[in-house]
């Protein structure tokens, strides 16, 4: 059995494995199918609660991974953020030192979540010019604030 | 409308994703789909030699015991039921449910028909060049129990 702690190097390997094989584009590919797939969970946070469904999602998911962040919401802007001080996932492939982490790993948060995100109607800005260091920068802005607080779920049955 | 801000430390917390469990399933079935079963293969070989490098290493140098060891440790920390007969000449692991298998289907996801090769392509590939092979004696779809045996050739 693979471990969930030992998920992030197969990540990584796998974006090698499909780059060398089929090239970027499959690489990508595999990116929108597993946002797709796999986070539907902030779909539904953010569907449900708005700029605070982010609040909501990463507060789980990087307690769970053990990350070292600050993390911070404002609703009535409509603006959430993710100071990653030490990424759990990009932080341990630089640990490694038998294995080459994929290089440019922290592409995947790029593209995976701005998937989710756009669509919904939020600008999605994500600084990864210190991913060297497992660092990064979130920024996720609504685009249209005063509405946000209007969540989905109402309009729709203000609708009926 | 409120604010709120709030600073974690990694040693706040214990690293346990489960839902990696759930990302690792559909990375085999993305293989499965979109390139086949031989790509599930190869992939878990290529990732195997590459992450288990030091694994491969230490079986060599200290037999079974390095297989033991690693296994306890990840049932450890997966928090797995299991049961191990040990010798220096074979060690058959029983898992009684893969916690992987059960966070995947109590999370509502279908389990990937080839995930059962995260245990044998890669148990298979960590023995290679080493003393020892492995085998899958019995592998349940339902939960993810098996029964592996490590013996030397």
């Amino acid at each position: 059995m693979i471990s969930c702690t030992e998920f992030i190097p197969a990540y990584s390997e796998l974006f090698k494995y499909l780059e060398g094989k089929q090239g970027k584009s499959a690489l990508i590919d595999f990116w929108d199918y597993l946002s797709d797939i796999f986070l539907t969970n902030l779909k539904d946070d953010v569907l449900k609660n708005g700029i605070k469904g982010c609040w909501i999602y990463w507060g789980k998911t990087l307690e769970e991974e053990a990350a070292d962040f600050t993390m911070e919401l404002d609703e009535g802007a409509g603006e959430f953020s993710i100071t990653m001080h030490r990424c759990p996932s990009k932080g341990r492939l630089l640990e490694y030192k038998h294995l080459e982490p994929y290089r440019d790993y922290c592409e995947h948060c790029d593209v995976l979540y701005r998937r989710i995100l756009e669509p919904l109607g939020y600008t999605y800005i994500l600084d990864r010019s210190q991913t060297d260091e497992a660092q990064c920068h979130l920024s996720i802005k609504s685009n249209n604030p005063n509405k946000d607080d209007i969540l989905p779920e109402q309009t729709e049955s203000k609708h009926r | 409308m409120t604010k709120q801000k709030i600073t974690r430390k990694a040693s706040d917390n214990q690293y346990l994703h489960k839902d990696f469990h759930i990302a690792f399933n559909y990375s085999l079935d993305y293989l499965r789909k979109n390139m086949g079963e031989g790509a599930v293969k190869e992939y878990l070989a290529q990732f195997t030699l590459t992450y288990f490098a030091p694994l491969k290493q230490s079986i060599l140098t200290n037999g079974l015991l390095a297989l033991k060891e690693h296994y306890e440790k990840i049932y450890k920390i997966e928090n797995a039921e299991y049961r191990m007969q040990f010798s220096e000449t074979e060690l058959i692991i029983h898992l009684l449910a893969s916690p992987a298998v059960m966070h995947i289907k109590n999370n509502g996801h279908p389990v990937s028909p080839l995930f059962r090769e995260s245990v044998s392509t890669v148990n298979k590939v960590i023995c290679q060049d080493t003393a020892y092979e492995s085998e899958v004696l019995a592998y349940h779809e339902e939960n993810g129990a098996y029964r592996l045996r490590f013996f030397k050739r």
